[in-house]
C-alpha cells in the first residue's frame, strides 16, 4: 500500500508537467499581433484611419500644430497667459533642448509617417482597386503634409540659405517593421529636399485621391495643401494654380456667417477639417484648442489672451469679425478678450478652409500679374463678403491688402508665424530667419541618435 | 487542473481503508524554577505544521503519529526544548531565558523552519508587534522593525500605495515592490485603479487578522519563488485556533489625528508686500528683456482673477484649510479555540479612519474564518476564507488642482467664501474645496476574498503531501461625481463609473520528506508544481451634462462622453525543489531550485531557471565553544542564490496594433514594438551573515552582508523616434545593491521591571553599472539613471542664490562659476534620494500592571526635492502665494540671500535647479503605546479573563530639517525614477488613540 501512495503521487507530479504545456499561451485582448495585423481591405483602411486619429491627437492638429505657429507669432497679437511652462517658452521665444510640445510634436508626427509608410507597404493585401488608390493617396498626403509640419517648424525657413541647404527634417519613406528597424538612426536631409519629397507626396496624392471623400481628405485637400507649400516657396504660380483649381472644382463655398465653419460640422467653406466629438478629442483640461483659448463659465484656462489692439486696429471698422470671432471672457481669467473661434471641446477643427484659397489665388495672380481663375479684386469681395464681415473690399487691392487681410482672416489658425516668415516680417524683435523662431530638435532624439541627428543652431 | 485533483481523490480513498495507528498525548507545562503553569506555550510535532497552544493551566492535548515523533516546545521568555515522544502523558518544564531569535518558528516559503536552523536571511516581524496600532497598511508594521526593508508610506493619503523596497532597488521598469504571499496564496499587491496615484491593495488586508510577517531577503530564501523573488518576498501568516478552551477576544480603540506639521505661507499683508515688489520689476522680454516696466501688483491681479480682493481685508491660511481633524475607530472580535482534531478561529473587525486631509476617508470591514480539522493519522484539511469591504474616499492625484494641498497655492487676500455664501470661484487657481462640497465624491470600494484550501496526507512519519488551492479575488468600483461647481465636472457635472476585477488563482502541490537521522542529522526536503492564472477585466463610462447637481448617475446624463472595457491574463507554470541537511546539528547545508515559465515571455525565452545554495555552521555547538559562558549561541551562514522579476507587463516581447478612434470612426494603429528576445531580469545576490547570542541569550543579534548583482533589467530605451516609435523594452541594464544589516537585541533589565530593546541599522548601496544611454530627468523632475550612479540620483542645474549686485537668480556654469543665463548653466549631481542609512530603535518596558512599547524610526540621506518650488518658492513669478522664507528676497545692491529679486512674469530662479533639494533626513518616534492590564481578581467577579486598556499614537515627534510638510515623502505621478519627489504631497498623520482589549 505504502508503494501505491506514493506511485500515484509521482502520478499526480507528471500529470502537473504535462497537463500544462499549452497552458502558457495567452493572447492580449485589446491589441492584435503585428504579424496578423494586416490582412485585407478592411485592416488597411483602418490602419489609414489610425493615421487620422493620429493627426487629429493633441499633438498635431488636435492642438500644437494650430496653436504653437501663432504663440511663435504672437507678439502684438496675443500673449501666453498660462502656466504650461512649455508654450511659454514658445511664447517668449525662450525654448530650450528639452521643450515638451517641440519633443511631442517631432514624436507624433513622425509616428503618422510611418503609418503612412505602413499602410503604403500592406496595400498588396487590398483587393478592391478604387479602395486600393484612394488609400495610397491618403497615406502619401499624410506623409507629406506631415513632412511640411515638421520642415516648417523644426528647420530654418525657406529661403535662409541661398540653395535651402539648410538641415530640415529626417526624410522618413520607409516602414518599421521590426526591433531592428525601431533602433535606427538617420541624418536630417536639407529643407530643399524635403520640399521635393512634400512635392513629390502631394502630386501623388493629387492624382490618386478621389474628389470625394466623405470626411476623408479628397484630390482638393491635396491640392489646398499643396498651395499652401508653393506659397511657403514663394512659388506664387504654382501656389495660385493649386489654389483656383480647389476653388473652380465647385464643391466648396464661403458660408453666410463667419462662425458657421467653427460652430457647425464640415460646412461647405471647409475643405478638410479634423473630426471630433465628445468621445474622442484633443482634450478638456490639459489640452485642446477650446483649453487654451476659451474662457467661458467652465471651459477652457483663458490661456491665451488676445490683444484688444490687435482686434481693434486690424480689421476694418465694424467689421462683423471683430464681434463674431472676440469677446470678454467669462470663465478664466475674465475680462479679456479671447478668440471665439475655439470655445468648444467637441467642436470639429478646421484645417484648411476655401477663404485662405481665394487669399492665396489673389495674392497669387497680384504677384505674377495675372487673373486666374478671377482678379484680385473679386476673390478678396468674396472673403470681405458684406453678409459674411459687413464691410467692403478695395477694388484694387494691393499685394499688402491680400496680406493684411490673411492675417486677420487666418488669425488664431496656426498660419501667422508661417506667413511672416515666407513673406519675412518679423515678430517683435525677431527676425523672419532667427534660430529663436525654430524649434530644437528634441534632445531625445539626439541622444537615441547618438548625435546622428543635428541639433538647431542656438541649442 | 483537474487531472491532479482526480487523482487526489484516487489516494485519499485508498489511504482512508488504511488509518495510521496514532495516539494522544496530554500533560503540563511549568516553569522550571518556580513551578508555575505557563501557558500559551507552542507545542509543535517536529518537522510538521500539527501542533497546539499550552492552555491558562499550563496542561495541553495532542494527537500525534505513533512513531518516534519529538515535540518543539516553544515559549516567550524561556529557553526552547526539543522533547521525544514517551508515554501519554508527558509533564515538561522549561528553564527562563530568552529565546527569541533563536527557537522562534520561523514561515519560509512552503513550509516553516526553527529560526536557530536557518541559514537564510529573513526578517520576522509577529503580530505582539504591531496589535493595537491604527495601521492604515499591515505593511507599516514593517518600518523600522525589520531590517534590510526600506518603506517610504509617501503621502499621508489613506489608501495610497507605499514604496515598499527590500534590499535596495532591484529593477527600473518592472515592479520594485516585493512578492506578497498570505498563506501560501499570491495576491494582487499591484494597483487596481484608474487613477494616476497608485491604490495599494494591501490596504484591505486587516493588520490584526495577521500572525507574522516575513520577509525573505537573501536568495537562499526567496529564490524557491523564482522570477518573483528579485524584490524580496513577504510571506503573511494569519492568526489560527488553537486547542484549548474556546476564547473570545475583543477590542475597540478611538483616535485622532492631525498633520506631522503645517508649512507656513505668506499672510495677506507679507503677499502684498512680496507681489507689489515683483510687479514693480517686471519684465517684458518681448521688448527688452533687461530693463524694467513697472506694473502695479493690484492691477495685475485684478485682471489675473477679475476680483479687486487686492484691496480686501481677507487674511485666509489657505493651506490649513486642506486639513480637517482627522479620526479613527475600531472594533474587533475574534472567537478561537478547538481540540485535538478541530481547530478554529472566527475574526471580524471594522475600521474607519477619517484622514487629515480633506474628504479622505478609509472604511474596512472583515471577516475571516480559518478552521484545520485532522480527519485521520493521515489526513487533514483546512480552509482560510477571508471577505473585506473598503470604501475609500480618495483625494485627487497630487498633480491635479483639485488635490487640497494646492490649496496653498491660493492668495490669503482672496475670500473663502463668495458673496452668495458658497465656495469662491473667483480664486486665482481653481478652489479645490468645491471638489468636496454637496454630492461631489470620489469613492473607491473594494470587495475581497484571500482564501484557500488545503488537504494534506501525512504518507509516513517523514513523508507529507499537500496540495492547496488558493484565490485572491478583487473587485474594485470607483464611482466619482463632481458637479457644475467644480473644475473638473463644470460646465453640467461630471461623473465616472469604474470597476476592475482581478483574480489570481494558484494550485500548489507540495511533497515533504522530514527524517532525522541517529538523533544529530536530519534532512528536510521539498518537491513541488505550482500553476498560477491571474485575470483582469474591468469597464468604466464616463458620462456628462446633468439636469442639476442632485442627479450624480451616469443613468441621468445627457451624454456619455467615454466608455471601455478591457481584458489581461498571465499564467505560470513552476516545478520547484529543496533540500536542507543538517549533520551533526551543526553543520547546516541547504539548495533549492526553481523553474518557472511563464505567458509574458515569447516561447524561446518562456522558462527560467532559479537555484540557490546555502550553508551555515553553528559554532556554538562545537566543544571550544560549547561551555563559554559568554557566547550561547554563535552561527555562521552564507547564501548564494539566483531570483528574478516577471512584472514586466502581460505582453511587452511583442509587436503590437491597437485600435484608435478618430472620431465615430475607428481606426487600427501602430502601438507597440516589441523585442521577441524578451528574457527574465534576473539577480544574483550572496549573503553572509551572523547570528548570535550572549549571555543566555539575554543579549542576541544577527549581521548580514549582502550583494546583488541585477542582469539584464528591462528597460523602455529611447529609440529613434523617426521610426515611429519613441521607446522599446530591451534587457538593456545591469545594476548591483549592497549593503550591511545590523539588528541588536537586548533583555537589558529583567526582573519586575523589565526593559527589552532592538535596535536595527541597514543600508542599501546602489549603483546603475550597465545602460545603453542616461535616461534623463524629464520636465519638472530630477531623478535619473546613469552608469556608477545611484538609481534616481538627482541631476539638474545648481543653483547659486540671488546676485547681491542685482537680483538676478545665479546658476553654476560649466567652470562652476556663478551665472544669470539659465542656457548657460550645466546639470551636475545635486543629490542622492536613496538613504545612506536607516532603521528603527523598539524598546519594551513593563513594570507590575504597566506595559510600555515606545518604537522610533529613523532615515539618514536620502534627499527630497520639492517640485512645487517652482512655483510656490519662486520670488513671486506668478500670484501663487509663496512660502515665508521668499520674504528673504533681494531687495537692495548689498544683499546677500538665496532668494533673488521679485520679478512678476519674469523668469528669475524659477527655473527647475537645486534651489528646492533638501536633506530629508528624520528621526521619528514611530509609535508609543502605553498599556495598563487590570489586575484578574477585578476582572474575575466580571469573567473576564484578561483586560487591557492602553492609549497609543503614532508619528508621536518628528525631528528633520526638511522645510515641507514631511521628510517621508515621495509623490507618485512622477513614476519611479523620481524618488523623493514631493508635490503639493500630504503629511502623515499623528494619532493619538486610547483602547480596550478584552479576552473571555
Amino acid at each position: 500500500m505504502k508503494y501505491i501512495n506514493k506511485i500515484l503521487l509521482l502520478l499526480i507530479l507528471i500529470s502537473g508537467f504535462t497537463a500544462c504545456k499549452k497552458v502558457l499561451d495567452t493572447e492580449p485582448q485589446q491589441s492584435i499581433d503585428a504579424g496578423t495585423a494586416l490582412q485585407n481591405d478592411q485592416d488597411v483602411n483602418s490602419l489609414v484611419i489610425g493615421a487620422y486619429s493620429r493627426m487629429a491627437n493633441p499633438n498635431l492638429y488636435g492642438t500644437d500644430l494650430l496653436l504653437m505657429p501663432d504663440l511663435l507669432g504672437s507678439d502684438d497679437v496675443c500673449q501666453w497667459r498660462g502656466t504650461f511652462s512649455s508654450p511659454k517658452s514658445i511664447a517668449n521665444k525662450s525654448m530650450d533642448r528639452n521643450n515638451a510640445d517641440a519633443d511631442l510634436i517631432w514624436e507624433t508626427a513622425y509616428d503618422a509617417i510611418n503609418i503612412a509608410n505602413t499602410a503604403i507597404d500592406a496595400l498588396g493585401v487590398v483587393k478592391d482597386a478604387d479602395l486600393k488608390k484612394q488609400l495610397n493617396g491618403e497615406a502619401l498626403f499624410v506623409r507629406g503634409i506631415m513632412h511640411f509640419e515638421l520642415v516648417r517648424l523644426f528647420a530654418l525657413p525657406w529661403g535662409a540659405t541661398a540653395d535651402n541647404s539648410q538641415l530640415g527634417v529626417v526624410i522618413k519613406t520607409t516602414s518599421t517593421k521590426n526591433e531592428v528597424d525601431a533602433g535606427k538612426s538617420y541624418p536630417r536631409n536639407t529643407v530643399k529636399d524635403v520640399y521635393a519629397q512634400i512635392i513629390t507626396d502631394l502630386t501623388k496624392a493629387v492624382t490618386l485621391l478621389p474628389e470625394q471623400n466623405d470626411k476623408r481628405v479628397t484630390k482638393y485637400t491635396a491640392l489646398a495643401f499643396l498651395s499652401r507649400v508653393y506659397l511657403q516657396q514663394q512659388n506664387y504660380t504654382g501656389a495660385r494654380d493649386a489654389a483656383d483649381q480647389v476653388i473652380s472644382s465647385g464643391y466648396f463655398s464661403l458660408n453666410a456667417s463667419v462662425n458657421a465653419v467653427f460652430s457647425n460640422k464640415d460646412t461647405k467653406e471647409s475643405i478638410w477639417e479634423i473630426q471630433q466629438n465628445e468621445q474622442n478629442n484633443a482634450g478638456t483640461a490639459n489640452n485642446g484648442m477650446a483649453t487654451f483659448y476659451a474662457s467661458l463659465p467652465g471651459i477652457g484656462r483663458g490661456d491665451v489672451r488676445i490683444d484688444d489692439d490687435f482686434v481693434a486696429n486690424s480689421y476694418p471698422t465694424d467689421d462683423l469679425r471683430q464681434t463674431q470671432w472676440y469677446y470678454q471672457g467669462t470663465g478664466a481669467r475674465p475680462d479679456h478678450t479671447y478668440c471665439s473661434k475655439w470655445i468648444s471641446f467637441s467642436q470639429n477643427l478646421p484645417v484648411v478652409r476655401l477663404a485662405e484659397m481665394y487669399l492665396t489665388r489673389a495674392e497669387g495672380n497680384l504677384a505674377m500679374g495675372t487673373t486666374v481663375g478671377d482678379t484680385p479684386g473679386n476673390d478678396l469681395a468674396m472673403v470681405r463678403n458684406p453678409l459674411r464681415t459687413n464691410s467692403t473690399a478695395p477694388a484694387n487691392p494691393t499685394l499688402n491688402d491680400i496680406r493684411n487681410e490673411r492675417f486677420i482672416e487666418l488669425a488664431f489658425e496656426g498660419q501667422r508665424i508661417h506667413d511672416l516668415r515666407r513673406l519675412r516680417l518679423p515678430t517683435g524683435s525677431y527676425a523672419w530667419n532667427s534660430p529663436k523662431l525654430v524649434m530644437p530638435i528634441p534632445q531625445r532624439e539626439i541622444d537615441a541618435t547618438s548625435g546622428v541627428l543635428v541639433q538647431n543652431p542656438g541649442y | 487542473m483537474t487531472k491532479p485533483k482526480l487523482l487526489l481523490l484516487v489516494v485519499f480513498l485508498c489511504c482512508s481503508t488504511m488509518l495510521w495507528a496514532q495516539t494522544t498525548i496530554s500533560g503540563k507545562i511549568t516553569d522550571s524554577k518556580t513551578g508555575a503553569a505557563i501557558s500559551n506555550v507552542s507545542i509543535i510535532i517536529k518537522g510538521t505544521t500539527l501542533g497546539t497552544y499550552s492552555s491558562t493551566d499550563g496542561t495541553f492535548r495532542l494527537d500525534v503519529p505513533k512513531s518516534n515523533a519529538s515535540l518543539l516546545i516553544t515559549s516567550l521568555g524561556y529557553t526552547s526544548r526539543e522533547v521525544s515522544v514517551s508515554g501519554s502523558t508527558m509533564d515538561i518544564t522549561l528553564e527562563p531565558g530568552n529565546s527569541k531569535n533563536l527557537d522562534e518558528i520561523v514561515v519560509v516559503g512552503y513550509g516553516t523552519k526553527i529560526k536557530k536552523d536557518l541559514v537564510s536571511s529573513i526578517s520576522r516581524v509577529t503580530s505582539k508587534d504591531f496589535n493595537n496600532q491604527p495601521l492604515p497598511s499591515f505593511e507599516q508594521a514593517l518600518q523600522g522593525r525589520a531590517s534590510g526593508v526600506y518603506i517610504n508610506s509617501g503621502s499621508g493619503k489613506l489608501g495610497q500605495a507605499l514604496n515598499v523596497r527590500v534590499r535596495g532597488i532591484s529593477s527600473i521598469s518592472a515592479d520594485q515592490q516585493p512578492f506578497v504571499v498570505v498563506d501560501g496564496v499570491p495576491i494582487v499587491s499591484q494597483s487596481l485603479g484608474s487613477s494616476d496615484e497608485p491604490d495599494n491593495p494591501l490596504a484591505t488586508i486587516n493588520p490584526d487578522d495577521i500572525e507574522s510577517i516575513e520577509v525573505l531577503k537573501d536568495a537562499a530564501s526567496a529564490a524557491i519563488y523564482g522570477s518573483r523573488a528579485s524584490n524580496g518576498v513577504i510571506l503573511v501568516t494569519t492568526k489560527s485556533g488553537k486547542q484549548g478552551k474556546s476564547k473570545v477576544s475583543a477590542g475597540f480603540y478611538t483616535g485622532w489625528s492631525k498633520p506631522t506639521h503645517y508649512r507656513p505661507f505668506l499672510n495677506s499683508a507679507q503677499y502684498r508686500e512680496i507681489f507689489d515688489t515683483a510687479a514693480l520689476h517686471y519684465r517684458d522680454s518681448d521688448l527688452d528683456p533687461t530693463s524694467e516696466d513697472p506694473l502695479v501688483g493690484a492691477d495685475e491681479f485684478a485682471s489675473e482673477t477679475g476680483t479687486d480682493d487686492w484691496n480686501s481685508t481677507n487674511d485666509v491660511n489657505w493651506g490649513k484649510l486642506a486639513f480637517q481633524h482627522g479620526s479613527v475607530q475600531q472594533y474587533n472580535a475574534s472567537l478561537s479555540g478547538g481540540d485535538g482534531r478541530t481547530k478554529f478561529l472566527i475574526s471580524a473587525s471594522y475600521n474607519d479612519q477619517k484622514g487629515i486631509i480633506v474628504s479622505n476617508r478609509l472604511t474596512r470591514g472583515t471577516g475571516r474564518i480559518n478552521i484545520d480539522h485532522t480527519i485521520n493519522s493521515i489526513f487533514k484539511v483546512g480552509t482560510n476564507i477571508s471577505l473585506t469591504q473598503s470604501n475609500n474616499y480618495r483625494v485627487p492625484s497630487d498633480n491635479a488642482f483639485s488635490n487640497p494641498l494646492q490649496l496653498n497655492a491660493l492668495s490669503p487676500v482672496q475670500p473663502e467664501f463668495g458673496p452668495d455664501g458658497k465656495l469662491n470661484t473667483s480664486t486665482i487657481y481653481y478652489n479645490a474645496l468645491i471638489d468636496y462640497e454637496d454630492n461631489n465624491k470620489n469613492l473607491s470600494k473594494t470587495a475581497r476574498t484571500i482564501s484557500n484550501a488545503y488537504i494534506e496526507a501525512t504518507i509516513n512519519p517523514f513523508l507529507r503531501f499537500r496540495s492547496q488551492v488558493g484565490i485572491d479575488w478583487n473587485n474594485l468600483q470607483e464611482n466619482q461625481f463632481l458637479g457644475r461647481r467644480t473644475l473638473d465636472g463644470a460646465p453640467d457635472g461630471y461623473s465616472y463609473s469604474n470597476q476592475v476585477t482581478a483574480s489570481v488563482f494558484t494550485n500548489t502541490n507540495t511533497l515533504n520528506f522530514n527524517k532525522t537521522f541517529n538523533a544529530n542529522n536530519s534532512l528536510d526536503a521539498l518537491a513541488g508544481i505550482e500553476y498560477q492564472r491571474g485575470e483582469t477585466s474591468g469597464s468604466g463610462v464616463t458620462g456628462l451634462a446633468f439636469p442639476s447637481d442632485r442627479f450624480t448617475k451616469i443613468a441621468s446624463a445627457a451624454i456619455i462622453s467615454a466608455g471601455t472595457s478591457s481584458e489581461t491574463s498571465f499564467r505560470f507554470m513552476s516545478y520547484f525543489v529543496r533540500g536542507n541537511y543538517k549533520l551533526n546539528n551543526r553543520y547546516l547545508l541547504g539548495a533549492s531550485f526553481r523553474i518557472d515559465g511563464s505567458s509574458r515571455f515569447s516561447t524561446d525565452n518562456r522558462y527560467g531557471s532559479f537555484p540557490a545554495v546555502s550553508a551555515g555552521w553553528i559554532l556554538s555547538e562545537e566543544n571550544f565553544l560549547k561551555n563559554s559562558k559568554t557566547i550561547s549561541f554563535l552561527k555562521i551562514r552564507s547564501s548564494y542564490g539566483v531570483t528574478g522579476n516577471a512584472e514586466i507587463g502581460n505582453f511587452s516581447y511583442r509587436s503590437l496594433y491597437t485600435a484608435a478612434a478618430y472620431s465615430s470612426i475607428s481606426g487600427l494603429v501602430t502601438s507597440q514594438i516589441g523585442d521577441d528576445k524578451l528574457k527574465w531580469e534576473n539577480t544574483k545576490q550572496v549573503d553572509i551573515g551572523l547570528d548570535f547570542g550572549l549571555l543566555k541569550n539575554r543579549i542576541s543579534g544577527e549581521l548580514d552582508v549582502f550583494s546583488k548583482k541585477t542582469r539584464d533589467l528591462l528597460l523602455d530605451i529611447p529609440v529613434p523616434a523617426t521610426n515611429g516609435y519613441s521607446t522599446i523594452t530591451k534587457n538593456i541594464g545591469d545594476m548591483t545593491n549592497k549593503g550591511i544589516e545590523v539588528t541588536l537585541n537586548g533583555n537589558i533589565l529583567v526582573g519586575q521591571f523589565k526593559w527589552s530593546t532592538s535596535i536595527n541599522v541597514s543600508t542599501y548601496k546602489n549603483e546603475v553599472t550597465r545602460l545603453v544611454a542616461p535616461v534623463a530627468p524629464g520636465g519638472r523632475t530630477l531623478g535619473r539613471l546613469a552608469v556608477g550612479s545611484p538609481f534616481g540620483e538627482f541631476y539638474g542645474v545648481k543653483f547659486l542664490g540671488a546676485d547681491p549686485a542685482n537680483g538676478d537668480a545665479l546658476f553654476a556654469d560649466k567652470d562652476g562659476k556663478p551665472t544669470n543665463d539659465y542656457s548657460l548653466a550645466v546639470e551636475q549631481i545635486i543629490g542622492n534620494p536613496n538613504p545612506d542609512y536607516y532603521g528603527g530603535i523598539n524598546n519594551h518596558f513593563s513594570y507590575k500592571a504597566f506595559d510600555l512599547d515606545v518604537q522610533c524610526q529613523f532615515v539618514k540621506g536620502g534627499d527630497i526635492y520639492n517640485i512645487a518650488g517652482i512655483f510656490q518658492s519662486n520670488n513671486a513669478n506668478y500670484f501663487d502665494n509663496q512660502t515665508v522664507d521668499q520674504m528673504n528676497f533681494w531687495r537692495k545692491p548689498g544683499d546677500v540671500t538665496m532668494v533673488p529679486q521679485p520679478r512678476l512674469y519674469t523668469s528669475n530662479g524659477d527655473q527647475k535647479s537645486s534651489r528646492w533639494v533638501q536633506d530629508g533626513s528624520y528621526f521619528r518616534v514611530k509609535s508609543v503605546n502605553f498599556g495598563y492590564n487590570i489586575p484578574k481578581n477585578v476582572l474575575r467577579s466580571a469573567k473576564i479573563e484578561s483586560a487591557r486598556i492602553y492609549v497609543a499614537a503614532s508619528n508621536l515627534f518628528t525631528f528633520t530639517k526638511y522645510t515641507g510638510y514631511d521628510p517621508e515623502v515621495n509623490t507618485e505621478y512622477v513614476g519611479n525614477i523620481n524618488l523623493g519627489h514631493d508635490f503639493y504631497t500630504p503629511p502623515q498623520a499623528r494619532t493619538i488613540t486610547v483602547g480596550i482589549n478584552l479576552s473571555l
